[in-house]
């Protein structure tokens, strides 16, 4: 009952906190316009069962033909399921990382852990308050998206929820950085720095069978892939993702077990420096 | 001084209930991640404070009382030595349900309003909604605050924030409230209305443990002191037996500036006004020694007066004897 009760207090404050810096209306604000874009500019006219005519502002799509509404609709959320896992990405590390520094600075730590709180479970409600915040907002993105396309198609592609499930995986795992980091450095902006490094080598990395024929040395080729298997696959991820939208069977489950683990293992590095630290 | 040197406290016993803190040999020692230099920030403190003791910790800046304090309230893990709080280890999270603390350059979120930050502080020692909301509109009654009540933290002044602060350690009611320089920043009405709460929570009982560097509100308030210098207790006891050590004031006229020297070496103070000297004495002998030696090189003995030690003499000395010791 208590846990449920400081659990509850950490995550609405890490809310309140997003609310206040204005992370939240951000967001909110962006995925508000993509959704009204596609309710007001996207005119769809179903013509002859799979076939439809596309306008955007009133101005008929290019050649003025009709095109496959199925094939419109993968696009469309294939679309915005590669900003989920790209630009998606960044901006929420960006606009998220600060959240989970702030506990540590000099005058704010020392109230909360002079309460009847463990450290682990301060340090899980702020994450998990960052993730709600953060899903909060892709979920109304993609909610809104597939319920507007699926009203002006009647095509409801399921598996486009199941890429925001993905993303918000993938955006969960980047953050175990943010916080492993954070709670070793106290500094928001390395932490914000490390979880771009995993970001931005993990298309890197996705190539490594063919990247790593390239280097000379057999210790470099082995290097390349300890690290792929090591890394979070964000970068595959998105790939599953982009095959579950077009209904294709996955090759491999180990890009979503591997980034767990790996999170996993960041998650279990931060709460056990957490606990031994002292403010 | 041997007595000055002992380092446990044995308050006034209540029944047989656990102290209220208790510290043995406990021992905080820093290092410097690049430089490696060690520093002992508490080396071996030993107290036991027993429940409803209004309790000050004294010491100069940079001796240990914020670390101490830290490590009650297990901010900071200690190097060796164990600390408890109501009979059981501080790390225990449980522990800190009796505890309320008022952290001293305190940061409280500005996205909160006073009653929001209530809530939440009391949320997180695990008070359920209804009874947190009762309780936050009291105590903001209480602290001046209720007008305030919904507006953003940011907008508070020092004294309010300081208010606000001690509201936050009083919601779930705890029977030792920890107060790390409370009247920082509050004018002298607010300190009154501060003094004001916690006579009131003294007098329920409460174990009020008091860090503060202004020695005339320990003086007004606490009934025990400990004061400590470089991490160690120099001196620790109850306060109306300390600031009762007897003390002697010689007044004298046309002292020889030789005499005046050889008695500044064993006085506790010397001050000189119009051609008359004073002369303070920690104890009777010192006092009588002076005398003589004053009548012998002709000196006119002005007075003679008993004098009570105030807290602020008492902290001087003490941290005077234990940099003697040191250097000894």
């Amino acid at each position: 009952m208590i846990a449920g009760t400081q659990m509850a207090a950490l995550v609405r404050d890490t809310v309140r906190e997003s609310l206040a810096r204005k992370i939240f209306w951000g967001f909110l604000g962006c995925s508000t316009l993509l959704i009204l874009f596609f309710l007001l500019a996207l005119n769809i006219d179903i013509v002859e069962g799979a076939w439809a005519a596309v306008s955007i502002f009133g101005q008929e799509t290019r050649g003025g033909g009709l095109v496959n509404v199925d094939l419109l609709v993968r696009r469309v959320l294939g679309g915005i399921a590669a900003f989920l896992f790209t630009a998606g990405l960044f901006l929420a590390i960006f606009a998220s990382a600060g959240l989970i520094p702030t506990v540590f600075e000099p005058g704010r730590i020392e109230l909360l852990l002079s309460k009847p709180v463990s450290r682990s479970r301060i340090l899980l409600g702020r994450y998990i308050g960052t993730l709600v915040v953060i899903g909060c907002n892709m979920f109304y993105l993609v909610l809104g998206v597939w319920t507007i396309l699926g009203y002006k198609t009647r095509i409801w592609n399921f598996h486009f929820l199941l890429a925001a499930v993905l993303a918000l995986f993938a955006f969960a795992v980047l953050l175990t950085v943010v916080l492993l980091v954070a709670v070793a450095s106290g500094s928001g902006v390395l932490a914000t720095m490390a979880a771009y490094f995993f970001l931005i080598m993990s298309p890197i990395l996705a190539q490594h069978e063919k990247i790593a024929p390239l280097f000379r040395r057999q210790w470099s080729r082995d290097l390349m892939r300890w690290l792929y298997y090591l890394f979070p696959k964000i970068f595959d991820l998105g790939n599953m993702a982009r095959l579950a939208l077009e209904g294709r069977s996955l090759p491999s489950w180990t890009p979503l077990w591997s980034s767990g683990a790996f999170g996993a293992a960041l998650l279990a590095a931060g709460l056990w420096v957490f606990d031994r630290k002292d403010y | 001084m041997r007595n000055f040197q002992r380092l446990r406290i044995v308050a006034t016993l209540v029944d047989n209930m656990p102290a209220a803190i208790e510290t043995e040999r406990l021992t905080k020692q820093f290092r410097g991640l690049w430089s490696g230099r060690e520093v002992r920030a508490v080396d071996g403190i030993s107290l036991q404070i027993n429940p409803g003791v209004a309790f000050g910790l004294l010491g100069p800046n940079g001796s240990g009382k914020t670390t101490f304090v830290k490590l009650l309230l297990s901010v900071v893990r200690p190097t060796s030595g164990e600390a408890r709080l109501f009979g059981r280890e501080c790390r225990e999270p449980a522990v800190r349900l009796k505890t309320g603390y008022l952290p001293e350059n305190h940061r409280f979120p500005t996205y909160h309003t006073g009653r929001q930050m209530l809530d939440f502080y009391a949320a997180l020692s695990g008070m359920p909604a209804p009874e947190r909301r009762k309780r936050a509109a009291e105590l903001l009654e209480a602290t001046g605050l209720a007008n305030w009540a919904d507006a953003r933290i940011g907008k508070y002044s020092k004294g309010m924030l300081q208010r606000l602060g001690l509201a936050q350690a009083l919601m779930h009611q705890p029977a030792l409230l920890i107060l790390d320089e409370p009247t920082d920043g509050v004018d002298p009405v607010g300190r009154r209305e501060i003094r004001q709460i916690l006579a009131a929570l003294r007098q329920q009982g409460v174990t009020i443990f008091l860090n503060s560097h202004l020695l005339s509100e320990v003086e007004l308030f606490c009934d025990e002191v400990a004061i400590i210098s470089r991490g160690r207790v120099a001196l620790s006891g109850k306060l109306a037996q300390l600031i009762a050590g007897s003390g002697y004031r010689v007044s004298a006229a046309g002292v020889p500036g030789a005499v005046c020297e050889r008695l500044r070496q064993t006085a506790l103070g010397v001050t000189g006004q119009d051609g008359v000297v004073d002369f303070r004495f920690a104890d009777r002998e010192g006092a009588n020694r002076a005398i003589d030696l004053l009548r012998q090189s002709g000196s006119e003995i002005e007075s003679v007066r008993h004098e009570q030690s105030t807290l602020e003499d008492v902290f001087v000395r003490a941290i005077q004897e234990s940099a003697r010791e040191r250097r000894s």
